[in-house]
């Protein structure tokens, strides 16, 4: 069984919030990687990831995020992170990277 | 752990496709041992990290790799096996930091670098059956 993820986006006058939902693992890690650079390179906007629907994320795609914020920063922009689930969340503080987003409840 | 375990292995490709299928066969055997559900979630991503890392590694020599659930009373060792022997302590790279930090941090122990006989194992143990 191979995972999915949908990636849908909402721009606004100052950020761009994108909605996650389904699986960041290795079989989808490599497109969320290009959806999310092309959003911080063409916006250069400050991004809300929502979380909400967002079932199971590992290494990869937390790599992922953080890659995306080095870009962000590049660019003088912000990555926001909401509605994590508790499992993921806590994937956030073991890794420490807690302290590097900006966590949203 | 004795001769009595029930084991049961899953051999799957050094392919992305595939990640899935190990965390819901982790998922049906911890659930199957009573384990709550967050932990059933702790194992399914720490077995999750392991494929990754070795789907991203690959092999010249093997197509597929193993993993080995040993179903005791009181915990789930948990085992990763492969033909290829040139595949060893996988997380060694500075690349795998973020993975060994979840992995040590969601299992009771880990074994990233044996002694050979395996790749790496872990383990974890069912609360309360201590």
């Amino acid at each position: 069984m191979s995972s999915e993820l949908k990636l849908t986006e909402e721009k606004t006058e100052d950020s761009v919030k994108i909605y996650l939902s389904g699986e960041v693992d290795i079989y989808t890690a490599q497109d969320l990687k290009e959806k999310l650079y092309g959003i911080i390179d063409s916006s250069r906007k400050d991004l809300v990831i929502d979380c909400k629907d967002l079932n199971y994320i590992d290494s990869t795609g937390l790599g992922i995020f953080v890659g995306t914020l080095k870009k962000a920063r590049s660019y003088e922009s912000k990555i926001y992170i909401s509605n994590l689930k508790e499992n993921i969340k806590k994937l956030f503080v073991i890794t420490g990277l807690d302290k590097l987003f900006i966590i949203k409840e | 752990m004795n001769a009595k375990n029930d084991i049961i292995e899953l051999s799957l490709p050094f392919k992305a496709d595939y990640a899935g299928t190990a965390r819901l066969t982790a998922s049906g055997v911890a659930n199957r041992m009573g384990f709550d559900i967050e932990t059933i979630e702790d194992i399914k991503v720490a077995i999750s990290e392991v494929c990754s890392r070795l789907i991203k590694m690959g092999s010249a020599s093997a197509a597929s790799f193993k993993i080995v659930f040993v179903i005791g009373k009181d915990a789930l060792l948990i085992r990763f096996e492969c033909e290829d022997k040139s595949l060893k302590c996988i997380f060694s790279n500075a690349d795998g930091e973020l993975g060994v930090a979840i992995i040590t941090a969601l299992m009771d122990n880990v074994e990233l670098c044996t002694s050979g006989k395996y790749l790496l194992s872990m383990s974890k143990t069912l609360k309360g059956k201590m």
